[in-house]
């Protein structure tokens, strides 16, 4: 389980995060959800240990993300960034295997087992047709799935007796913004690819927002992040609510379950001119 | 895509091939015409051998001067251009050059008040120069952030070129024209170190930075996917950031003691390399070493050449490829 | 004075004042307040006796004594001509590649004496100009025989000696072999030690200067090496300065210890002392310390 215990972050006097605690279960499947500059990348970030907390803590299975090395984060967790920019030309191949390094020694170099375990990984995200294609050349809905198939490849614990393993220890993929720049059929399809790996693996799943209806569809539970604190946190139907969405976007909106898809969707009705 | 171990291993048979026949075709050109089998006459003593005397004192030991300076400009530019994620990065972008130039300038112009020491002054000084350059242009880097932005660091090093080179047009006001001119042929690079002397003292800093590269060829991949995604997939991206910018300030700053600035080898080689090889940098990084040092032993044997019994600058050659090539990169990348 | 016709008078004095031809400046004889900018003329005109007119010399001057007190106005790359201007000169001294300096001169309207720097014989043809120019022709021609009689007497010592191939270096770095330059077939340089006596081993380079890197020095095998420089040197620094000759151990010259540092303004120099000079040389060459 992965847990941030009121954590808070900031440059010089402005917090970026102040007092915000989540929990993800090792089965998760969690949204944070907020407006453009509620803090949302930053407390993804401080997740994932690439920030430290000024302070509070942030723990992956009780231990505190500081006592633990770099390569064994990266064992169990992965963050998708919202865009992925190369600065040499690398093959979709290459750049899935570069997610096997947590794995490998000082100077050893990627085997057979690896090479295998990238393709697997390319396969569940559809895009094994691509594996020798300049990855500068991918379209954006392209691209994040390759960046997806690398972070399942880095979460893939290594059993050379054994190609296709699911996760041994909960594994936890992170990924900010990840439709933000795609087509609605990509959106779609990254959210039934998130979907599948959730349920067919052990792989707990963060994902910062602020589509409310990707999150609503996706998630178990939703963080709301209001100006870098958490507002309200808990199961998606409990936190989604009218209320709690004229308070966090000064939207009147309405909740409602889509009787096709069985999901809570919002409707925005127009800005809450309520003091 | 074949496994890294044989790309790798074909790859460097054929560089390997390649710098090989350099360093034993490099002494067969020059200036005047000599004989092979004179030089490997061994009933001859030295003394009378002029032809193994040039093969042997003025021929070889530039040679190898050429591949060392070579094989560390080309790899220092590798990771200049996998630290500041930038493929047009050069070895002399951040200022390091500028502190060698400065560095030679005032062990030229002033040296002669320092003659107790009795050393040969330029080489000392203009690797003291860089160091200081360097050394400058990473705490302006390292002030304001934790750990070492690329932005910050290429704006301190293009700063520091702008500043060392004011301070070279000051001081070469104080110079009179014999050292004017000094100054400038030193810029143009110059591997006639006719003595092992100068390769034996560089080595401890090649075999230091080699090691540190060695090291560095898969942090590298993983910055250039952007330090944040580095960092999440295991790379403590400040010590390599760190050990990036010092490693290849220090072989830089060793070839240019040894060579005086050569320009272009330092983005020639890299772009070369990574056009037949791809840009593994577990490849690249060896490939190019090997790459750059044919490349600088050909160029100076062109310039050995070309005007005989005249000798050019060997920084002339790769100035005339390398001004086209510059060019055509832009070209293609427009 | 009638007043009715001052006005009448003044003005008619200012239209032929006004209107009288422009004389061209060169035309002047004596020139009595001289800018050197060129060393070697410096003591051209001293010796010529027109060192009181001297008013003002390069960074570089340095002989003969007097010259410590005049004051300095620049060199070939950076004449002052602000300062020279303040002086008020009636003669400036300018190299002959100084383009842009003649001109801001000539539109100033101070005459110039242009120098070029060529061969040997060029120098006493210098002093006989320069003599003539500042009004000191007798002097000049007696000083230019003076010194062609002296190089003529070294000519005949020189000749039925043996010649050796010589290697003349005017600079490199201090305690390094790098950068070497030595005198190519042309130049004041090589004239003088063809004279005293050398084989210049780069006389067939048609330049002034040579870039000699090892495998050139090697190639021509000079049997002496001569190292001209104009400022002294300490014994130590002097015997560490040859001692670094010994990376080319193998060349005739180091090998027979026939490398000298030739520490003598005069060789590097020339002007009125260039006698002295190629007297210096020859003695060097031919087994002299």
């Amino acid at each position: 389980m992965l847990q941030a215990a009121d954590v808070s972050f900031g440059y010089r006097d402005e917090l970026v995060v102040r007092n915000a605690s989540v929990e993800v279960a090792d089965d998760g499947f969690v949204g944070i959800i907020g407006p453009n500059g509620s803090g949302k990348t930053t407390l993804l970030r401080l997740l994932a240990g690439t920030r430290a907390p000024g302070s509070g803590r942030v723990t992956l299975d009780g231990v505190p993300l500081t006592s633990l090395t770099r390569t064994a984060v990266a064992r169990r967790m992965a963050v998708v960034p919202q865009e992925t920019q190369l600065a040499f030309e690398y093959s979709v191949l290459e750049v899935v295997l570069m997610g096997r390094y947590p794995h490998l020694g000082a100077f050893a170099v990627e085997g057979p087992s690896d090479i295998a375990v990238a393709r697997h990984a390319l396969e569940s995200t559809g895009t094994l047709d691509l594996q020798d294609r300049a990855f500068s050349t991918l379209s954006g809905g392209e691209k994040q799935r390759v960046i997806i198939a690398a972070a399942l490849a880095q979460l893939t614990a290594d059993d050379p007796a054994i190609v296709v393993q699911p996760f041994r220890a909960a594994t936890i993929l992170l990924l900010d913004e990840p439709t933000a720049a795609l087509d609605l059929k990509y959106q779609l399809s990254v959210a039934a690819l998130l979907r599948t790996l959730h349920r067919g693996r052990r792989l707990a799943v963060v994902v910062s927002t602020h589509d409310l209806n990707f999150a609503a569809s996706l998630c178990t539970s939703l963080v709301m992040l209001k100006k870098g604190q958490v507002m309200a946190s808990g199961p998606v139907d409990e936190v989604l609510t009218p209320d709690r969405i004229r308070e966090l976007y000064e939207v009147d909106a309405e909740v409602v379950r889509h009787p096709l898809t069985g999901n809570l969707t919002v409707t925005p009705l127009g800005t809450g001119a309520r003091p | 895509m074949r496994p890294i171990q044989r790309r790798l291993g074909s790859t460097l048979a054929l560089f390997g091939g390649l710098a090989a026949a350099a360093i034993v075709l490099g002494p067969l050109a020059g200036s005047t015409s000599i004989s092979l089998g004179n030089v490997v006459d061994r009933s001859m003593p030295f003394e009378q051998n002029v032809d193994a005397q040039i093969f042997f004192v003025a021929r070889l030991p530039r040679t190898l001067a050429g591949a060392m300076v070579g094989a560390m400009l080309a790899s220092a530019g590798v990771v200049f251009q996998g630290l500041l994620r930038n493929p047009l990065a050069t070895p002399f972008t951040l200022g390091v050059s500028a502190g060698a130039a400065l560095g030679a300038m005032l062990a030229i112009t002033f040296g002669a008040s320092l003659a107790w020491l009795g050393l040969p002054l330029a080489p000392l000084a203009s690797f003291a120069g860089s160091m200081c350059a360097v050394a400058v242009v990473y705490l302006l880097a390292g002030a304001r952030h934790r750990g070492l932005s690329t932005n910050v660091l290429l704006l301190a090093g293009v700063t520091m070129n702008a500043f060392f080179s004011a301070l070279i047009l000051f001081v070469q006001y104080f110079a009179d024209f014999a050292e004017t001119f000094r100054i400038l042929r030193w810029l143009m690079g110059d591997l006639d170190i006719s003595s092992y002397q100068p390769l034996v003292t560089a080595l401890p800093l090649v075999i230091v930075s080699f090691a540190i590269f060695a090291w560095l060829a898969r942090p590298l991949n993983l910055l250039s996917l952007g330090t944040d995604a580095a960092e999440t997939r295991g790379l403590d991206v400040t010590r390599a950031q760190r050990a990036a910018f010092f490693s290849a300030s220090l072989a830089t700053g060793a070839a240019v003691s040894v060579g005086g600035p050569v320009g272009f080898i330092g983005i020639i080689v890299p772009h070369l390399v990574r056009l037949l090889v791809g840009s593994d940098h577990r490849i690249v990084l060896p490939a190019s070493a090997l790459f750059g040092a044919a490349f600088l032993i050909a160029c100076d044997a062109v310039a050995r050449t070309i005007m005989a019994p005249l000798e050019l600058p060997v920084g002339v050659i790769t100035a005339l490829i390398g001004g086209p090539f510059f060019l055509w990169l832009l070209v293609r990348r427009a | 004075m009638n007043t009715n016709l001052l006005p009448f008078v003044l003005f008619m004095s200012f239209v032929i004042v006004a209107n009288r031809p422009l004389a061209v400046p060169q035309a002047q004889v004596q020139p009595r307040r001289i800018v050197s900018l060129i060393p070697a003329v410096t003591e051209m005109l001293f010796a010529l006796g027109a060192g009181d007119r001297v008013a003002a010399v390069s960074n570089f001057d340095k002989f003969p004594p007097e010259v410590e007190k005049i004051p300095r106005v620049g060199a070939l790359l950076d004449p002052n001509l602000e300062r020279i201007l303040s002086l008020k000169p009636d003669l400036v001294v300018v190299y002959h590649s100084q383009e842009d300096f003649r001109r801001q001169l000539d539109r100033a309207k101070i005459p110039t004496y242009i120098y070029t720097h060529a061969g040997l014989a060029d120098v006493t043809a210098t002093i006989r100009s320069v003599a003539d120019r500042v009004g000191r022709g007798d002097k000049g021609r007696e000083l230019a025989t003076r010194i062609e009689s002296q190089l003529g007497e070294i000519r005949r010592r020189a000749a039925g000696r043996p010649r050796p191939r010589t290697l003349i270096v005017f600079g490199r770095e201090n305690y390094a072999l790098r950068g070497i330059y030595a005198s190519g077939g042309r130049g004041f340089i090589h004239d003088m030690v063809t004279l005293a006596g050398g084989d210049n081993v780069f006389a067939d380079v048609q330049r002034e200067a040579v870039q000699a890197t090892s495998e050139l020095i090697l190639s021509r095998r000079p049997e002496v090496i001569l190292e001209l420089r104009a400022d002294p040197l300490t014994p130590e620094e002097e015997s560490k300065e040859l001692a670094v000759w010994g990376q080319l151990a193998s060349v005739p010259a180091v090998r027979n210890r026939r490398v000298h540092l030739v520490v003598d303004a005069r060789t590097v120099i020339p002007g009125p002392r260039v006698a002295e000079g190629v007297e210096t040389i020859f003695s060097r060459l031919h087994g002299g310390r």
